[in-house]
Parts: C-alpha cells; sequence; structure tokens
C-alpha cells in the first residue's frame, strides 16, 4: 500500500496505517464497494427481479430535472452553513485560543463539545420547541420587547440553517482552536515588535497559519451537510425537501437500492469535485 | 372479571404445546403485539416468551426478513405488501385449524382479501383503519363533509398531509373523484397536489409529529390514521376524525408467519391470542385500530371510537380498500411527489 | 485592547448560549407535564418518575454509554496512528488515502448502514454487539484523523528530529515529545468519536440483535408512535453527568495546550 522512499520509514508508516484502514475496508469500503456495484444493477440481488448491469441509473439522474434541483439547493445549503459556521466559529475559536487562559479554557473546550453528546433527533425537536409560532424563542422576545414579536421562522429553510449550524458548530470552533493554540507566542511578540498592527497580524499570521485547522473544520462541515435529510424535514416544513431526502426515498418509500446508491455516488462525487476544485487553498490544508 | 377470561382462553391456546420457545415478532414499535401485559399474559399461558423487533417502514421490513433467515417468527405485514412478500418466498401458509379465533373473522377478510392467496391463508387478518383526515375542533364550528376543506383559503398554511407519495396520490384521487387503485387521470392529481401545496404548513411523518403539532396549534386539519385520531382524542388533543363524502383509503393488517420460522406452532398460538376478543378489548381501551375479528369488534362498548365511527354503515360505504400497489407505480407517484416537492 | 477583549468574551458567550439553547430547552421539557411538548410550562416530575420504572430506556442508555467509550478508545488509538503516520510519511497514495476519509462521511448512514448489514451478512459476521462496534469504530475513525491531522499541522516536525538526535527511540519521541503537542488534538478526536457514536440510529438499528437496542433506536423506532419525555429526562441525565464528568476532569488534567 504505502511504498516508502526509505525502505524502513515505509515499513513504520505502513505499521501505523494498518489498523485504521484495514479496519475502514472491512466496515465500510467493502460495503460501500458493494453499493456501487449495486448501482449499476436494473435492481437490487434480493428482490424477484434478476438484476442486470445496466448504467439506467446514473442516466435517471441526467433525465430527471428534480434531482439536479434538489442537488443544486443541497450544496447551496451546505454552502451557506458551512460560511455561517466559519463566519460564528473562527472569532469563537481565537477568543479561546488566545484570550482565555487556565482552567477555565480546558473547561471551554469540553463544553462547546458537550451538547453534541445528546441525541440528534431530541435536539433537532428541541429546536421546534424554541422556534416554532408562540414558542419558546417568540415567549422570550414578547417579554423582553415593547411591542409584538411574530418572527414565524419554524418551517422555514431559515430554521433548517438555523438547525445544522448548530449541530456543525463545534467541528469549526474545535478545528480551528486546535490550529490556533499551536501557534507560537514569540510570532506574535516578533510580529509586534516590528510593527504589525492587528489587523495585519489577523491577515497575514493568524489566518494563514491556522488556515489547515479552519478548512479541515469547513469540509467536515460540508460533507455531511449536503447529504442531511433529517434537519431539513422536521424543521423546513414543505421547503424541507433536499437531495438527501430523495436518496432516502429510494431505500424507505420503494425498494430501488441501484437508484438510491447511484444518487449517493453521484452526491459524493459532486462534493469531492467541489472540494477538488476549491484547491489551491483547500490542498494546503490538507497535504 | 376480565383476567379470568385472559386466563381461561390462554389456557385453551396452551394445550398442545409442551417445550418453551422464544419466539421473535416483527412489528411496528408499539403497534398491539408488544404491549407488556399481552406479551406476559401469552407467557404466563405457554411457557413461551416474546422477544421484538421494529421496523420503520414496510420496505424496511421486507429487506429485514430477505436478509435475516430464520430470525422471526411473527411479522406484521400490510396487505398491499403480503402478495409480494408470498411471491419472493418470504412468508408461508399459516395452518389456521388450531386456532380457536379464526373462524370469528369476518367473511369479507377470510375470504375476500390479499391475505388470503390460492385459498391459502398467508396473513391473518388482524386489525383495519382508515387513512382519512382529522380536525383540531378548535377551528371548526361543525366538522366539514368533504376533502376540499384543504383547499379551502380559509385554512391556508394550516392544513398539513403525510409525506408519502402513495398517500399523498391516493389523497389527490379521492379529491379528484378517482378510484384509489386506479388512478387514471395522474394529471389531474399532479394539479390537485400542486394546488394544495401552499396551502401546507409542513409535512408529517409519525404519529408523534402530528401530535406535537397539534399540541403546539400549527394545524387546523391533517390527513390522519382512524387509529391514531383514537388515540390522540384519548390523550386529550382536541381531535375530530373525519369521513368525508369523497370517501377514504382502507387499510388491513395481517399477521404472517416467515417460511423461515422454525417455531411454527408458538408463532400461531401467539397470533391466536391477538385476535381473541379478550386481547382486543383491552387494547382498544388504550387507543386501537379496528380488529378484523368480528367476535372482537363486537365485544366492544358501544361508546367506543371503533365501533361508533368505523362500525357505522354509512361510513363502511364510502371507503376503498387499498390494493397491492406493484413497483413501477410507486416509482411513478414517488417521481411525481418528489417534483412537487422539490418546486417548493 | 480592552474594548476588543470585552467584545470577543461576549461573543464567546453568545455562541455558548446558541449551543446550549436547545439542551436547555430539552432539560427544561423533562420537567414539563405535557407529553406534547405544550407550553406554557407546567412543572412535573412525572417523567423521572416514568424513567425509573422503564428498563428498558435504562438499559438502552447503558449500552449506548458503553458502546460508545469502547468506540471511543478503538477510534482514537487508531485513528491517532493514522493520522501520525499521513503526516510524518511522505509516501505514494498518501493523497488517496486522505479522499477516502471522505466517503464515511459524505454518504448518508442510511446507505452505509445498509451496505454494512448485507456486507457482514455475506461475510458470515451477522448481527450483534460485535458488528454494532465494529460500525461505530470506522464511521468515527474518520473524524478522529481529520480532528488529530487538524492539529498535527501546527507541529513542528524538526522537534521530533531533534529528539531523535539526542538518541531518543521512535517510540519515546512519539510519546514524550509528539503525543504531549498534540495531546488537544487527540482530546478533541475523543470527543467526537463518542459524539459519533453516542448518536449512531442507523447502524445499531441493522446490526444490534433484537432486544439489545441503544438509545438512539429506542428513540428513533419509538417516534412512530409518540416519544414521551422521558426521552429527555434520561438526555438530561446524561449531559448534567458528562458535564460533572468533565469538569472534574478539566479541574486535574490539562489538555487543552499550554505556552
Amino acid at each position: 500500500m504505502a511504498q516508502a522512499p526509505i525502505p524502513g520509514d515505509g515499513r513504520r508508516a505502513a505499521g501505523l496505517l494498518a489498523p485504521a484502514y484495514l479496519w475502514l475496508t472491512l466496515a465500510v469500503f467493502l460495503p460501500l464497494s458493494a453499493m456501487l456495484f449495486f448501482s449499476f444493477l436494473t435492481a437490487a440481488p434480493f428482490g424477484t427481479e434478476s438484476p442486470r448491469a445496466t448504467l439506467e441509473n446514473y442516466r435517471d439522474f441526467f433525465e430527471t430535472p428534480t434531482y439536479a434541483l434538489l442537488l443544486w439547493k443541497s450544496i447551496r445549503l451546505g454552502l451557506w452553513v458551512t460560511l455561517l459556521c466559519v463566519l460564528i466559529g473562527f472569532p469563537c475559536a481565537l477568543v479561546l485560543a488566545r484570550q482565555i487562559r487556565g482552567r477555565a479554557r480546558e473547561a471551554l473546550f469540553l463544553l462547546v463539545i458537550l451538547p453534541f453528546w445528546s441525541n440528534s433527533l431530541v435536539r433537532v425537536f428541541s429546536w421546534a420547541i424554541v422556534l416554532r409560532g408562540n414558542g419558546v424563542l417568540d415567549r422570550t422576545l414578547d417579554a423582553l420587547l415593547p411591542f409584538d414579536v411574530r418572527l414565524g421562522l419554524m418551517f422555514t429553510p431559515a430554521a433548517v440553517v438555523i438547525g445544522l449550524v448548530h449541530s456543525y458548530l463545534p467541528y469549526v470552533i474545535l478545528t480551528s482552536y486546535l490550529a490556533l493554540q499551536a501557534i507560537e507566542d514569540d510570532i506574535f511578540d516578533a510580529a509586534r515588535a516590528l510593527g504589525a498592527g492587528r489587523i495585519t497580524i489577523l491577515r497575514r499570521l493568524i489566518l494563514p497559519l491556522s488556515l489547515p485547522g479552519l478548512i479541515a473544520g469547513a469540509v467536515l462541515v460540508f460533507v455531511p451537510v449536503v447529504g442531511s435529510f433529517m434537519e431539513p424535514r422536521i424543521l423546513g416544513g414543505r421547503f424541507g425537501t433536499y437531495f438527501g431526502t430523495v436518496i432516502e426515498d429510494q431505500f424507505v418509500a420503494v425498494f430501488n437500492w441501484p437508484l438510491g446508491a447511484a444518487l449517493s455516488f453521484i452526491l459524493l462525487a459532486v462534493v469531492l469535485a467541489i472540494l477538488g476544485l476549491s484547491s489551491p487553498v483547500l490542498r494546503r490544508g490538507l497535504t | 372479571m376480565t383476567r379470568h377470561l385472559l386466563l381461561t382462553s390462554l389456557l385453551a391456546l396452551a394445550a398442545g404445546s409442551a417445550t418453551a420457545d422464544e419466539i421473535r415478532v416483527l412489528n411496528w414499535q408499539g403497534y398491539g403485539t408488544d404491549l407488556d401485559w399481552a406479551v406476559e399474559a401469552y407467557a404466563a399461558a405457554t411457557g413461551n416468551t416474546v422477544l421484538h423487533e421494529y421496523f420503520t417502514s414496510e420496505q424496511e421490513m421486507l429487506t429485514k426478513l430477505r436478509t435475516n433467515p430464520g430470525a422471526y417468527d411473527v411479522v406484521l405485514i400490510n396487505a398491499a405488501f403480503t402478495r409480494q412478500a408470498k411471491d419472493e418466498g418470504l412468508i408461508g401458509p399459516i395452518d389456521t385449524t388450531s386456532m380457536t379465533n379464526f373462524e370469528n373473522i369476518s367473511n369479507g377478510f377470510t375470504t375476500d382479501s390479499e391475505l388470503v392467496i390460492e385459498d391459502a391463508v398467508y396473513g391473518v387478518p388482524w386489525t383495519w383503519g382508515l387513512t382519512s383526515f382529522a380536525i383540531n375542533t378548535n377551528a371548526f364550528e361543525t366538522a366539514p363533509d368533504t376533502i376540499q376543506v384543504f383547499w379551502d383559503p380559509a385554512h391556508k398554511g394550516r392544513v398539513s398531509i403525510r409525506d408519502d407519495a402513495l398517500e399523498a396520490v391516493q389523497f389527490g384521487a379521492l379529491a379528484t373523484g378517482q378510484n384509489i387503485n386506479d388512478v387514471k387521470d395522474l394529471d389531474s392529481v399532479e394539479k390537485k397536489l400542486n394546488e394544495l401545496m401552499p396551502q401546507i404548513r409542513t409535512f408529517w411523518s409519525s404519529e408523534n409529529d402530528w401530535n406535537q403539532y397539534m399540541a403546539a396549534d400549527e394545524l387546523d386539519l391533517a390527513t390522519y390514521w382512524s387509529g391514531s385520531a383514537a388515540r390522540s382524542a384519548d390523550m386529550g388533543l382536541p381531535v375530530a376524525f373525519v369521513v368525508p363524502k369523497e370517501g377514504a383509503v382502507a387499510w388491513l393488517d395481517g399477521l404472517s408467519i416467515p417460511a423461515s420460522s422454525t417455531h411454527k406452532d408458538a408463532a400461531t398460538q401467539f397470533i391466536d391470542w391477538m385476535i381473541d376478543p379478550d386481547f382486543y378489548t383491552r387494547w382498544d381501551a388504550e387507543g386501537a385500530p379496528a380488529s378484523a375479528n368480528a367476535a372482537a369488534a363486537e365485544a366492544l362498548a358501544d361508546t367506543s371510537f371503533n365501533k361508533r365511527v368505523l362500525g357505522d354503515p354509512d361510513v363502511v360505504a364510502r371507503v376503498q380498500f387499498q390494493k397491492p400497489v406493484d413497483d413501477a407505480t410507486r416509482e411513478t407517484y414517488l417521481e411525481l411527489w418528489q417534483g412537487l416537492k422539490a418546486r417548493q | 485592547m480592552t474594548g476588543l477583549r470585552l467584545a470577543g468574551l461576549m461573543w464567546l458567550g453568545l455562541v455558548l448560549i446558541f449551543l446550549y439553547a436547545p439542551i436547555l430547552v430539552m432539560a427544561a421539557m423533562s420537567f414539563n407535564a405535557s407529553p406534547f411538548y405544550q407550553l406554557p410550562f407546567e412543572f412535573s416530575a412525572r417523567w423521572y418518575h416514568d424513567l425509573a420504572e422503564n428498563a428498558a430506556i435504562r438499559n438502552a442508555a447503558t449500552r449506548s454509554v458503553l458502546i460508545a467509550v469502547a468506540t471511543t478508545i478503538i477510534a482514537t488509538s487508531l485513528g491517532t496512528a493514522a493520522a501520525l503516520a499521513l503526516f510524518r510519511h511522505d509516501f505514494r497514495g498518501k493523497r488517496l488515502l486522505k479522499l477516502l476519509l471522505f466517503p464515511p462521511i459524505a454518504i448518508p448512514w442510511l446507505i452505509t448502514g445498509t451496505a454494512m448489514l448485507i456486507f457482514f451478512f455475506a461475510i458470515g459476521l451477522g448481527r450483534g454487539t460485535p458488528a454494532v462496534l465494529i460500525g461505530h469504530v470506522a464511521l468515527a475513525l474518520p473524524y478522529v484523523i481529520v480532528v488529530v491531522n487538524a492539529r498535527l499541522a501546527g507541529f513542528d516536525i524538526t522537534l521530533e528530529e531533534a529528539a531523535r538526535a539526542l538518541g531518543a527511540g521512535p517510540w519515546t519521541v512519539t510519546r514524550r515529545v509528539t503525543l504531549p503537542a498534540i495531546a488537544p488534538g487527540i482530546v478533541a478526536g475523543a470527543l467526537f468519536a463518542f459524539a459519533v457514536s453516542f448518536d449512531q440510529f442507523v447502524v445499531s438499528y441493522f446490526l444490534s440483535k433484537p432486544g439489545d437496542s441503544t438509545l438512539p433506536v429506542l428513540i428513533y423506532t419509538a417516534i412512530r408512535k409518540g416519544f414521551t419525555p422521558e426521552i429527555n429526562a434520561v438526555s438530561t441525565l446524561i449531559i448534567v453527568t458528562s458535564m460533572a464528568l468533565m469538569l472534574v476532569v478539566a479541574r486535574f488534567f490539562s489538555f487543552g495546550g499550554h505556552r
């Protein structure tokens, strides 16, 4: 697998990599290869029909405008959620890494991720209680503000974005924090001694040095959000149909694994293409 | 009194079983077979224990049967899927001669239903119900008698239907006066549903969603299942079930025995207990669908929802029982439904 | 400077409020009498009483915690080792290996879960806790590798070379130099691994034996008929316990990184 320039070095690398990648191969890559194989069949190999090889499932994607429409909608959702997570999360990580010291930081670091040790479905329902008409948010604002508040956020695309940003924000905060916190203080002292202003330090030092962490976080947000279907369904109401929904339908509403698998792999290909096109910035972050 | 009845009927069931078995039941969660008292009564009478596994969609139930041969002894199958399960060899014929309650099942279900194929019983008719709609009684002075109320501008943004392609198309078929099992004019169904979209607040997907949306006063009316409506009303929600003049969709659920089951006798006993009037009257008190067993239905109190509403001959005359739907039709409906939703 | 510091703290505070808003609502609803989460709020300890009676939920919660802990330990060790290899060594196919981390994240879990089900059956592994654990670890691994990698990117590789030059063996270098420097990344990876496993529904659902369900499975299958705020009660207990545990850990151990 790993062909290294120095033989001993390669063996050590292989030794470290093998457990994780063998595990992934057994539990994910091989099963997914089977799915990839199914996506080229006319029927799933369990039903009454005997399957034949075909490209029809992939052709379906291009011939049904619904799929392309929904994929584009999902990508836009992914970009919005990622952008908001970065804008909200990065400053937060900056404060955590450069401003908070000692035990408080340890505690805050843990507090950021703790909400995610709860069930996601319960969390989404809690958002529904917050956002719905005359829900917690409306009531709180009503109590605080002198005029009547009717936000009407529930069952809108905005509600979907709120729910998803909430679910994925910790990834950006923690990965950015990890990168920011690794930067040595001396660099800043030196920059300041050379007369660099705050903006210059942020733009020329902090951003480039923490970019790998920020990008890792953004990727961990964007990739799963494009395929999400549960948060959109519960919070988005009649606007909550996305590409993940039609994939799920092929498994749940009809027994069409081949089409569902084909749509999943198209999703994967598009996501990887977007990640690839986002280089060279991205390449710096990933290698 | 009830306890005594339970015991005697179960002792009758127990005759014939010698060794203790563990049977595995595949069903929706919270759908009758897994009631604690029912499982305990069965265990006390037969010595057999019951283990449950759940599915969340019919397709998943079929997948579980296909991939886990021998794992299940009783499975709940909607009559629209029974023939498919039989054709795939997933379920076998059931010997009903040892069942004490089978003869009481309404003739309509045992002779002219999708559960009996070539004179062999592939599913014991268990429960049935309607898919129609329920209203928030606070939003209506008098209950509407037509399905067209969904399109009434007065309820704009206050209605909901289930996020399910088949149910949506059949709902559209009823609204356009068509046969739900043979939709000739799919275009007018699509047009009708398209006009419905702006009226919709959200789609619902489970009884849980439905109750929460009603409790939060998000909706005036929404499609619903009869048994669930009875349960929601029991729980104190301001809900009334409506069977409009256009009619409603009726469904039938049967209990089947997988061909690969290794405890067929114990499974048969369990099914016999599930169609027992003693079981049913007690379940009905907690909110159940209608029983396929005529004797069980008769045993209900006159105030029971299942006797009051579903026992009404006028209602029965208006319902259309759902027939099996082939894969190609399902796909067509799904595409129509996804297209409608995607354009929102 | 103070103005900016204050603004920073306020921002952090606001984000924490946002992160905890649904958690607080979840906890509040566990004390609300209405089974449908109706407002206005009416205090009741009913759901905690019910929970005390409900062995199924408690067993499922315990099983979920045990599986999540095992997943965290395995995925964090394997993932950290892999991340180290990807960082230290240069070899052909490295980009491919990194790329391979994305399919498990990008492809919806429903499809991965279905794929695992049929594959595990085909190879005779079948269902049960081992299968569940294999699936959970596999889904958590990519997160651990990406997160630890994000930390390694800021690690000065010359420190390892310096240690080697001073005569330290490879294991000593890793243990005394590398691991302490990337500890925050490992902790973050472990926390994510726990979250991925603890919230994992599809894999547990397809691969666990009947009767051995985990908390997410219980919640998702209950949703058809409606779940009660008992779920909120058990989630609240878990969050409060973990919070107490974490604050103790934060008091005595250092892993956030020091300068």
